[in-house]
């Protein structure tokens, strides 16, 4: 912390650079919320406009009637919450046998799930395609989901891991001596300690899965569309539609952002989990 | 602890299988199965929209073709250039800026909430703020260099300079704020005793930055980096949805090639030859991380 | 005894009378079923949303469109149509892209819903649509595949269908002194006349892949140049090929900025904004220009042929309609084909803003707007063979010619070298798919 006998120039300076940066990260978010309430005209004229006074509500009026947003966002909502459940939760066990009990073959599942955490979506592309056409089971929310759980899981059991880590041993015995099984020393003993394990790695899941757009693209229909497909189909052929993109926009931004305001402190921890040792 | 308290032993030896059971089937049939898949599918000529049994066994043609491919070098060479550009610049404002202001202030948290906004927004949205900015007749960026700077408009997405530009600069504004904050927290957890003995040693602060600061966090940006050059390997939406690869293939990393060769070219068994590429250089730095800090193992063998 | 026969005769009437009813009605059979159509988010298609809801309206058929980005539309339809039971019932394909659906067995001839009286309207007169557009986006299986021919069936309608023309700012023009012009050496002195004025000359696609193939296509056909040889022997890098990317190559340096970022969307806005002087693409641009949602310069357009080069030549394109092979409501979705392509339909079309098909709305209308009778004249230039309408067209359009051209129009490199290496590709495809297997066995 600064106290009195720094130099206040310094103290004016530091503040300002911070200033600086945050107008920087800040600024293209502006720009899409205030988008999102601009007309055609004034978005076309091209001169920006950072504050204006008589929002228009058409584009958000548009994307939720005709622009059938509401099932997108049924259909976003559905796969981002099932899958961060179903990552959580097996991840959860798996995470918790990694870490308390030795057995064979658990620092080959240990290294393993931290290779196959890199795959690269693109490399799941076509193989996913190959899958759901052979079977025909595409525009299935299921698939989806699937996909989205096994892409999570390692970075959750990895996170977890390191969770279950910090936990001592000695209050699991004591529930073991006092004849809890397994899955009681699980439910009740450590579940209640792993919230914020628990919060870290459901935002980051959530986020994944919120915010995919590669195998969405691929797996979804007509019916089964996520926000961040839904959003590409607005780049038309009549023009791109900047109003009504900003706004599809703008609402996939804001669980990602409440989640930001609210859990600031659990996002910077899962960030720096891979890297920094603490 | 006595015997009697714990269930029979061949029941405690099965619980972990059991617990790490349904985990693994999940990931070795998402993951893994498709990679396999991947490797299977790289040995056919294999078309959309015909059935699979109608394919044929080409053998090594596939990985033939590829090494041979100057499409497929030029999209390397445009990944590795993306990296270095991305990734030294990130790395470069990141730590300087770590650097300037590590001191801890007033406030402190509201900035770094501000700062991981940019983390947390769709990769998807991302590329679509930045297409508007970038565009040529309505985007800002045209206009405050033409009021600025007196410069022409420029295309920026239509220009194969330029639009290589657009996307290295939307990267770094999306993630320069993860290397800060990963720095910040680094620095913030260095013992204070080194840093106070170097002090009295006389280390003046470009000394205690470049002799003390940096070396200790040497891992921290290794480990950064390497996830940064992974991330690379993986990118695709922002240019999918930017430029979708053009002008040419100046801004078609590898991950959107082969989604292009497989989607566009429609050429699904050569798409996944390069996949197999793909996964071996992204293997061989994830192996690297494993190397050089694997997080379980650390904490495994406390 | 009596009353029984009473209700017999009545029971038999109400037989006889539903009978009677069902017959009335073609679409009755139908009636609150639900079709799913597949087709781009373009102008012409957006008019017909109203269409739609008229046609709802009268036959109780529910349709819901699925209107994507119409370059992303292809991969969409053939995962739905190679899917066991696909979700579409109707889709909509640029004419390209027939030979692949054909011959991957995606589509349902449509000679099997012609041959059913109780589905055919009498008054449909499939005569009437325009020949090069019934070919061109229907026909399959006539010469080389493709063209028209005694080989070919039926597999499509046009709809949304097009050939190119010429739309020039009249105010411009005339304060230049520059005649419409008529021939490609009026063209080229008119691309320079107004680039030396300052005045962005020529609109046109320019984005990587598909789209800057397309806008070079169009000066190929009236240049003389052909993709392939009857042998199917790549033969774009001739002189004539050459030429048309030379031309492209002067377009992007004399037209609007942004050229290589263009797709169809953006080539029309820049036009329709005012942006530049001329535009050689598809007649789409004439109802657009009327829209005041998205032309600033309505009123200010005349049209002119396609300018000539070596021969007349003109675009064959746009969109067909036709059924998956895998559609569930196959009747209907042929009820609802024809119920907009018909000629009360198209006229409609036409009321709504859109595009028509067949001669006789063209005639109809011929005086109210000024393009029609620049389109009539245009149509027998119609180059039937303007591009090669095979399955393989798509990796040579977007990945070795798309990629080329962006090289000629983005570079200042010399164009045959160029050309050389993009035709070597292009043999190379052929050769992997076989084409020049017959040559060589004759040899």
């Amino acid at each position: 912390m600064y106290n009195r006998l720094d130099n206040p120039w310094r103290v004016t300076a530091h503040y300002l650079c911070l200033v600086v940066l945050a107008i920087i990260c800040l600024m293209p978010i502006w720009v899409m919320v205030s988008t999102s309430f601009k007309d055609q005209v004034m978005i076309f004229e091209g001169k920006p406009i950072w504050f204006f006074f008589f929002p228009t509500f058409d584009n958000y009026e548009f994307i939720m009637g005709r622009g059938r947003f509401d099932r997108f966002l049924w259909n976003s909502v559905i796969v981002a919450s099932v899958s961060t459940f179903l990552t959580l939760f097996l991840g959860g066990l798996c995470a918790y046998a990694l870490a308390r009990s030795e057995f064979k073959g658990r620092k080959f599942v240990a290294n393993a799930t931290l290779l196959v955490r890199m795959v690269p979506p693109a490399v799941l592309a076509v193989p996913a395609f190959a899958i759901v056409v052979s079977y025909g089971i595409s525009n299935d929310l299921a698939v989806l989901i699937f996909f989205y759980t096994a892409l999570n899981l390692p970075f959750a059991i990895w996170l977890l891991f390191g969770f279950y880590k910090q936990i001592p041993v000695e209050l699991e015995e004591a529930a073991i001596v006092d004849g809890a099984s397994p899955l009681q020393v699980f439910f009740r003993v450590l579940l209640p300690l792993m919230k914020s394990g628990y919060a870290v790695a459901g935002i980051f899941t959530f986020r994944i899965a919120w915010n995919e757009f590669i195998l969405a693209l691929l797996l979804t229909g007509r019916r089964t569309r996520t926000l961040p497909v839904a959003v590409s189909g607005f780049l038309t052929d009549t023009g791109v539609e900047w109003g009504r993109i900003m706004a599809i926009g703008t609402l996939i931004v804001i669980p990602p952002l409440i989640f930001t305001f609210f859990a600031a402190r659990q996002i910077i921890a899962g960030l720096t989990a891979g890297s920094v040792k603490g | 602890m006595s015997d009697a308290a714990l269930p029979s032993r061949d029941y405690r030896a099965l619980t972990p299988y059991l617990f790490i059971a349904p985990a693994v089937l999940v990931m070795a049939a998402g993951l893994v199965y498709p990679v396999i898949d991947a490797i299977y599918l790289s040995f056919f000529n294999w078309k959309i929209g015909t059935p699979f049994s109608t394919a044929d066994n080409v053998g090594l043609s596939n990985y033939a073709r590829m090494f041979t491919d100057p499409d497929v070098w030029e999209s390397i060479w445009v990944t590795f250039r993306f990296g270095f550009w991305t990734i030294s610049l990130e790395m470069f404002l990141g730590v300087s800026l770590a650097l300037l202001l590590e001191k801890p202030i007033r406030g402190a948290s509201i900035f770094r909430t501000i700062f991981i906004l940019p983390l947390m927004v769709s990769p998807v949205v991302v590329g679509l703020i930045w297409r508007y900015l970038f565009d040529a007749r309505v985007g800002w960026i045209n206009y405050y260099l033409g009021i600025w700077f007196g410069i022409e408009p420029q295309v920026w997405l239509g220009d194969a300079e330029l639009a290589f530009f657009a996307i290295v600069f939307t990267d770094i504004w999306q993630w320069t704020p993860f290397i800060f904050i990963i720095v910040i927290a680094g620095l913030q957890a260095l013992p204070s005793e080194v840093l106070e003995a170097s002090r009295i040693d006389g280390a003046n602060w470009w000394q205690q930055i470049f002799l003390v600061k940096l070396p200790m966090i040497s891992s921290i940006l290794l480990i950064a980096l390497l996830m940064r050059l992974i991330d690379v390997f993986r990118a695709l939406e922002v240019m999918f949805i930017m430029t979708g690869g053009g002008p040419g293939r100046a801004t078609e990393l590898l991950s959107l090639h082969i989604y292009n060769r497989a989607f566009d070219a429609q050429l699904l068994g050569y798409a996944s030859a390069i996949a197999v590429l793909l996964i071996v250089i992204v293997f061989v730095l994830s192996l690297a991380i494993l190397v050089i800090g694997n997080p379980m193992k650390d904490k495994a063998d406390v | 005894m009596e009353r029984l026969f009473k209700s017999v005769a009545i029971a038999l009437l109400t037989i006889v009378v539903t009978v009677n009813f069902a017959n009335a009605n073609p679409y009755e059979k139908y009636k609150g079923k639900t079709i799913v159509v597949s087709w781009p988010a373009l102008s012409h298609f957006q008019k017909a949303e109203k269409l739609i809801e008229e046609f709802t309206k009268e036959t109780g058929i529910n349709v819901e469109v699925d209107a994507l980005q119409y370059l992303k539309l292809r991969d969409r339809q053939i995962l739905e149509m190679s899917k066991p039971r696909g979700e579409y019932d109707v889709v909509s394909w640029v004419v390209m892209w027939k030979g692949e659906y054909v011959s991957k067995g995606l589509l349902t001839p449509l000679s099997q819903f012609f041959t059913n009286g109780a589905l055919v309207d009498p008054k449909y007169d499939i005569d009437d649509i325009a020949d090069a557009y019934l070919q061109n986006g229907g026909v399959v299986g006539g010469k080389k595949g493709y063209m028209p021919g005694k080989s070919g069936a039926l597999y499509g309608v046009p709809f949304g269908a097009e050939t190119s023309i010429l739309a020039y700012r009249k105010d411009i023009l005339e304060k230049q002194g520059i005649q419409p012009p008529k021939t490609y050496d009026e063209l080229r002195a008119a691309l320079k006349k107004l680039n030396a004025a300052g005045t962005p000359a020529l609109t046109s696609r320019g984005k990587t892949g598909h789209q800057v193939t397309a806008g070079w296509l169009l000066h190929l056909a009236p240049l003389g140049g052909k993709i392939f040889d009857d042998e199917w022997n790549p033969v774009f890098n001739n002189a004539a090929g050459v030429e048309a990317a030379q031309i492209m190559r002067e377009i992007a340096q004399t037209g609007p900025k942004g050229i290589p970022s263009f797709g169809f969307g953006e080539a029309a806005a820049a036009f329709l904004g005012g942006g530049a002087a001329m535009y050689i693409d598809t007649l789409k641009i004439a109802a657009m220009a009327r829209d005041p949602k998205l032309s600033k310069v309505d009123g200010k357009v005349g049209y002119a042929l396609h300018p000539v080069g070596s021969r007349c030549g003109s675009e064959t394109g746009g969109f067909a309609v036709g059924i998956p092979a895998n559609s569930q409501n196959k009747e209907a979705a042929f009820l609802f084909i024809q119920y907009i392509t018909s000629k009360a339909g198209d006229k409609r079309m036409v009321e709504l803003g859109g595009d028509p098909i067949r001669m006789s709305t063209y005639k109809h209308f011929n005086d109210k707007f000024a393009e029609y009778p620049v389109i009539l004249e245009q149509l027998p230039c119609a180059d039937p063979d303007w591009r090669p309408l095979i399955p393989e067209w798509n990796e040579l359009n977007i990945d070795v010619l798309g990629q080329a051209l962006t090289e000629v129009i983005t570079t200042d490199k010399p164009i045959q070298p160029i050309m050389d290496a993009a035709a070597k590709k292009a043999r190379a495809i052929m050769e992997r798919e076989g084409y020049y297997s017959w040559a060589n066995y004759r040899k």
